[in-house]
């Protein structure tokens, strides 16, 4: 009961008439800006972190909670309409969120992101308020093996995306790896792949190689005459039918489960939850057949889990002081520039800020879907543009979003290169998405291996001795050997009348 | 709306767009008596994740940097190679004054030395501005550890070498080198785990006892004896530290071990004089400002400024140094 009366209070100092504009304009604020390509929830909040230094400890946190949001949500807004996302953990929703565009649908594919955003915040915030501590303990279970095993079950997803041919999906995959290669080797210090050039040391940006294989390689493969690149939504089509939303909601539930999962181990990004959660709708949704060609599930669970895998990632910054994910870290600095230490001593030490803070999350989750939802058909009626203007114009988006990572030249070439690869690829009808799987899981994969063999010396058998690892090991065989021993469900169910 | 309308207002706006990137690229003048141009940002660049000391000084620091100098200063994490990938980026920015970065020792000093890594910077590739502060190494154990105290955990590790592993963030970081020192002088050796991330994610990984030993900062332990998540037995360095008073220095158990990390600010060599005074002014204003000051002690941070010629006095005196021990850390398979 002390928790909830606690919360109450949290809730009363966060629903002052302050603090409610201060989260509002927040959410406005990030929105707008992770519309600009380019500029993701880290660089957003910490641009803005400036502005909310002279306010009291409790509105600047709620006002930067507000714009962490907001710029996950603005970067799906560009995925969703332009096919260029405007940051890591919205790549993989261009999918199906530009394929739902193009038959009209964007208004129902935004309405179910920032609904599916809402339930994965909402839940994963009540995670926090009822159990984080024990939460934030099963966290740490996680260690170098245990992460390995889960980035094997990661990389096992990916004969869920292989689509008609598994050798086609091994070289992609294959690629990703090697793309993830480039750069100096993380723990001796040596380059790799980077042929000399310094600017190669960094690796390759994720962001212009998803703008480039995703965005510039589909516009470079419209045929002449093929002139139409989406259809502008009818009034009708702004929010999704029925149907629609009784498909998102075991998406959502199941975007909710992963990115929660992976917001509590310490390390994981958002991109690796809104990753996974895609391959396990294509492994495990009714409608996995439709995904690529513009199935809602195809964004209502990647955004979900993205948020969940937000929300959930405050639970080790709360309990533990562990930043766990780059943005949390940008916060985590913003809560020391207030003079709060993130950690257990802050329910002791600054308990009612801490409570405000959680309120206020519930309370930004909430003001996201307000303020976006109306806003849906504003943002949609950019489609109304004549589709050359509005080609040319998403040419020109992706040109900027790529100069703006770093701002280089150097990722502008990099996104061509890649698109033009993309090209290639597509011709060659090699699917894309099990290249940016690797590309996501290499780092981390080749990172915890080697931490791994380090404890054990060198030893292969950690990874079967340890219960998480093993079991989470025969689950990825168990993935990667489904479509051998047929343990798909039967045809009967897979049958679904409404498909 | 109509057409039209929409149209022209998206073209404005791509308009604005361009110009707004037109302006970040524009070129700077080369006395440098203007800077800093107020709008332009300058990156601070961090060669560690977020979350660590490095970057938490870095994060105090910036909003009395962007006071005194009038405009935006951003932090920018680009961790990996111990530093390496970090110090790269810095070192190869234009020396205009819009990118400066942190620099640490071991890193910053000892990873040109090895030609192995292929660095692509030497100490004369940057322009130290000033140091911020001093941060001694430290072992510790799990509080349930057997081993009271630091003769017997090193009695033990010299009993059977390698049974015992301990964190370090990568090949020839403080953290290996510490190890490196303490086996060079007492025998004692563990089985160093490299968790390139940093001193977060080997925290992270000690918490959840995958490793044995903990070596870290002083600044990385205060929090967590705090706690009681961590016991720590030793300190590298001639007296005790402050922030934690009851641990006994490597000295007083008889191991003459120091070792420790020093960090603070530099920008690319070849900084015009106007840029670098200017700089260097608002880096001493933001160290020693008492608000600061008192965070970075309340992290276990003990401030120590050193204006850019004393700090970079006492770089080339760490580099010496480690030349010496340099041949016990670097990989050998």
């Amino acid at each position: 009961m002390d928790t909830l009366n606690e919360l109450l209070n949290g809730f009363a100092a966060a629903l002052t008439w302050q603090n409610l504009i201060f989260a509002f304009l927040g959410c406005l604020l990030g929105t707008v800006i992770g519309v600009l390509p380019g500029i993701g929830p880290v660089a957003g909040v910490a641009l803005l972190i400036p502005l909310t230094l002279n306010m009291d400890p409790t509105g600047s946190i709620i006002m930067l909670c507000a714009i962490f949001y907001g710029t996950a949500y603005g970067g799906t807004i560009t995925s969703v309409l332009l096919n260029t996302p405007g940051e890591a953990a919205s790549a993989i929703t261009t999918i199906d969120g530009h394929a739902m565009t193009k038959m009209g649908k964007a208004g129902a594919a935004l309405t179910i992101a920032a609904i599916g955003s809402f339930v994965g915040g909402t839940i994963a915030t009540l995670g926090l308020v009822a159990a984080a501590k024990p939460l934030g303990e099963l966290g740490l279970l996680v260690g170098p093996p245990e992460f390995f095993a889960l980035m094997v079950v990661g990389i096992s997803l990916l004969v869920a995306l292989a689509g008609k041919s598994m050798v086609k999906a091994l070289i992609s995959g294959a690629l990703g790896l090697l793309i993830s290669m480039v750069g100096i080797d993380p723990v001796a210090g040596a380059p790799r792949f980077t042929f000399g050039m310094d600017r190669l040391l960094d690796g390759v940006s994720f962001v212009a190689v998803i703008v480039g294989v995703f965005g510039l390689s589909e516009i470079l493969s419209y045929r002449k005459g093929e002139s139409t690149v989406v259809h502008a939504p009818g009034f009708r089509s702004l929010l999704p039918t029925r149907n629609e939303w009784r498909r998102s909601a075991p998406s959502m539930a199941r975007g909710t489960g992963i990115g929660f999962g992976l917001g509590l181990i310490p390390g994981m990004t958002g991109s690796v939850a809104s990753l996974l959660s895609y391959g396990a709708e294509k492994k495990f949704s009714k409608h996995r057949n439709e995904l690529g060609k513009g199935a809602v599930e195809g964004v209502a669970g990647p955004e979900t889990a993205n948020n969940a895998h937000a929300n959930a990632a405050l639970i080790p910054l709360f309990t533990l002081g562990i930043p766990a994910s780059p943005t949390i870290a940008v916060l985590m600095g913003a809560f020391l520039q207030q003079g709060l230490t993130p950690g257990p001593t802050l329910f002791t030490e600054h308990s009612e800020i801490a409570w405000a803070i959680i309120a206020s999350l519930f309370i930004g989750n909430l003001l996201l879907v307000l303020l976006n939802v109306p806003l849906v058909g504003l943002w949609t009626s950019i489609l109304r543009v004549p589709a050359p203007i509005l080609t040319a114009l998403i040419l020109l988006f992706m040109v900027i979003g790529a100069y703006t990572i770093n701002f280089s030249v150097f990722d502008v070439f990099v996104m061509i290169g890649f698109g033009l690869l993309g090209l290639a690829l597509r011709h060659l009808e090699i699917p894309l998405a099990p290249m940016v799987l690797t590309l996501v899981l290499g780092p981390l994969m080749e990172r915890s291996l080697r931490e791994s063999l380090e404890i054990s010396q060198g030893d292969f058998s950690i990874f079967l001795n340890r219960p998480i690892s093993a079991v989470l090991i025969a689950l990825g065989l168990l993935i990667i050997c489904s479509p051998l021993l047929k343990l798909r469900k039967p045809k009967a169910l897979t049958d679904d009348p409404e498909t | 709306m109509s057409r039209k309308k929409v149209t022209a207002a998206l073209a404005a706006a791509a308009l604005l767009a361009l110009t707004g990137c037109g302006a970040n690229a524009g070129a700077t003048s080369a006395a440098g008596e203007d800077f800093p141009k107020k709008g332009k940002t300058i990156d601070l660049v961090v060669a560690f994740s977020s979350g660590g000391a490095v970057d938490t000084a870095a994060r105090l620091v910036q909003p009395v940097l962007e006071k005194e100098l009038g405009t935006n200063v951003e932090v920018i994490n680009k961790p990996g190679a111990g530093g390496q990938i970090g110090y790269t980026q810095l070192t190869s920015a234009k020396p205009d004054g819009y990118t400066i970065g942190a620099t640490g020792s071991p890193s910053v000093v000892v990873s040109p030395l090895d030609p192995a890594r292929g660095a692509k910077y030497t100490r004369s590739s940057f322009q130290p501005l000033g140091r911020q502060v001093i941060d001694p190494a430290v072992i510790a154990v799990q509080p349930d550890s057997p081993y009271k105290t630091l003769k017997e955990l090193l009695d033990a590790a010299k009993a059977k070498p390698k049974s015992m592993t301990a964190s370090a963030t990568g090949l020839q970081t403080g953290e290996h080198f510490a190890l490196a020192q303490i086996q060079e002088t007492t025998g004692a050796e563990f089985a160093p785990v490299h968790f390139s991330e940093g001193a977060s994610q080997a925290t992270t990984a000690f918490l959840g006892k995958h490793v044995d030993i903990l070596v870290a900062n002083v600044s990385d332990v205060t929090d967590l004896t705090k706690q009681n998540k961590a016991r720590v037995l030793g300190i590298m360095t001639a007296e005790r530290s402050p922030s934690l008073p009851d641990v006994p220095t490597f000295k007083e158990s008889g191991y003459d071990v120091e070792a420790g990390t020093a960090r603070g600010y530099s920008a690319p060599a070849g900084l015009p004089d106007a840029v670098a005074k200017k700089l260097e002014a608002a880096l001493q204003k933001a160290i020693e400002d008492p608000e600061v000051v008192k965070k970075m002690n309340d992290l276990g941070l003990q401030t120590s400024y050193l204006s850019g010629k004393d700090y970079e006095t006492f770089w080339a005196g760490q580099e010496s140094d480690f030349k010496k021990v340099l041949p016990m850390v670097q990989k050998k398979d």
